[in-house]
C-alpha cells in the first residue's frame, strides 16, 4: 500500500516538474439516486478525488464508499454493511479517458467519457456523455449515467427488493484545479 | 373459550403494535450525535497522517467509523454547495486531513482563518490521497495530548 502511495506521489511530482498538465480536485461531488414506488434514496459524496491530464484527457477518480451521506442513518448503515460491504471494498474507482480529447473544437462542449468503473470489487465498462468546460486554470466535468446494480454483484435482500431500484442514477460534478 | 381468544388477539395486537413502533424507530434512527458523544480517539493531525502512511490497512482498523478528536493547523478552508470543508495540514508532505463540516458548523467556520490551531470532532471514513473525515464540528472539548 505504501509503495502504491509512493508511486502515486512520484507520478504526481514527475508530472509537476514537466509543467502544469495535471488538474486535480479533492472535493469533487458524486451522488447516486435510486427511485422506486416505495421510496427514493439519495446519497451525496463531497470528498471525491479526481485527476485529469490536460494533455491526454485521461481521467482517474477515487472515492470512499463511507463518505456517501444519506438522509437516514439506517440507509447509510445498510448500504455500507450489507450491500456495498465497505469494510471489504472501501473505495470505488473510475479509470478512463475523454474520447477525441485532442480534437475538441470548443472548450465548452459535450464529450464522451469511456472507462472502467470499479465498485464492490467488480469492474464494468462505462460509456457516458458529460459536459466539459476548460478554463484558464480550471477543468470542469459534469454529467450522469445509469448503472445496473446487478453488474456489481450487490446482494439486496428480498425484504427490501422493492425499495431499491435495479438501475441507479449516478451524477458527478468535478471541478479540477491545476496541481500545485 | 371466548375470553381466551380475546386474550390471544389482544396479545398479538400488542406485539404487532410494539413491533411496528420498533420498525418505525429503526427506520428513523438518528445519526450519531457528534456534539454529545465522547470521542473514541484523540490524536494530532500529524499522528493520524503518520499512521495512515505507515500502514493504511491497520490505520483503517483504528480510525475508520470512529468518532475522532483531531488537533491540527488549518491549511485551507473552502465552501462548496453549502458544505464547508477544512483541510488540516501535514508539516512536511502532501497528505492532509480533509474534514467535511456539518452545516451547523458553518457559522463558526467563517470565523476561522488559515494557520489557526483548531480541534475538530468527526467521523473518519478512510484514506485516498488524504485522510477523509465527515460530520465534523469544531469543538472545545479537552484535548489530552499523549
Amino acid at each position: 500500500m505504501k509503495n502504491k502511495f509512493l508511486i502515486f506521489v512520484l507520478f504526481l511530482m514527475s508530472v509537476q516538474s514537466f509543467s502544469q498538465e495535471k488538474y486535480l480536485t479533492k472535493e469533487g461531488f458524486v451522488s447516486f439516486f435510486s427511485h422506486t414506488l416505495v421510496e427514493d434514496i439519495k446519497a451525496d459524496n463531497f470528498q471525491v478525488l479526481s485527476v485529469i491530464d490536460k494533455k491526454t484527457g485521461e481521467i482517474e477518480i477515487q472515492l470512499l464508499m463511507k463518505s456517501f451521506m444519506f438522509k437516514k442513518a439506517l440507509m447509510q448503515e445498510h448500504f455500507n454493511e450489507s450491500y456495498i460491504e465497505s469494510h471489504k471494498y472501501p473505495k470505488a474507482t473510475f479509470k478512463g479517458f475523454i474520447a477525441n480529447f485532442n480534437e475538441l473544437e470548443s472548450t465548452n462542449t459535450t464529450v464522451e467519457i469511456i472507462g472502467i468503473l470499479s465498485v464492490h470489487g467488480k469492474e464494468k465498462e462505462i460509456k457516458t456523455t458529460a459536459k466539459l468546460l476548460i478554463l484558464k486554470d480550471q477543468i470542469n466535468i459534469s454529467g450522469n449515467f445509469m448503472a445496473d446494480v446487478a453488474d456489481f454483484d450487490i446482494n439486496i435482500p428480498t425484504v427490501v427488493i422493492n425499495n431499491i431500484a435495479k438501475t441507479i442514477k449516478v451524477s458527478f460534478d468535478l471541478q479540477h484545479k491545476p496541481y500545485k | 373459550m371466548k375470553t381466551l381468544k380475546i386474550k390471544i388477539v389482544f396479545i398479538l395486537l400488542t406485539i404487532s403494535i410494539i413491533g411496528l413502533f420498533y420498525v418505525i424507530y429503526l427506520y428513523n434512527k438518528p445519526f450519531i450525535d457528534i456534539e454529545n458523544t465522547k470521542a473514541k480517539i484523540e490524536a494530532t493531525a500529524q499522528k493520524i497522517i503518520n499512521d495512515f502512511q505507515a500502514d493504511e490497512h491497520l490505520a483503517n482498523k483504528i480510525y475508520v467509523d470512529n468518532l475522532i478528536l483531531v488537533k491540527g493547523e488549518i491549511a485551507n478552508i473552502s465552501f462548496n454547495n453549502g458544505i464547508s470543508t477544512i483541510t488540516l495540514r501535514d508539516s512536511k508532505g502532501l497528505t492532509s486531513i480533509i474534514c467535511q463540516m456539518l452545516p451547523e458548523a458553518n457559522l463558526n467556520v467563517l470565523k476561522l482563518k488559515k494557520n489557526d490551531q483548531i480541534i475538530i470532532k468527526g467521523v473518519c471514513t478512510g484514506y485516498l490521497l488524504d485522510i477523509i473525515m465527515v460530520r465534523c464540528i469544531l469543538t472545545n472539548d479537552n484535548f489530552d495530548e499523549k
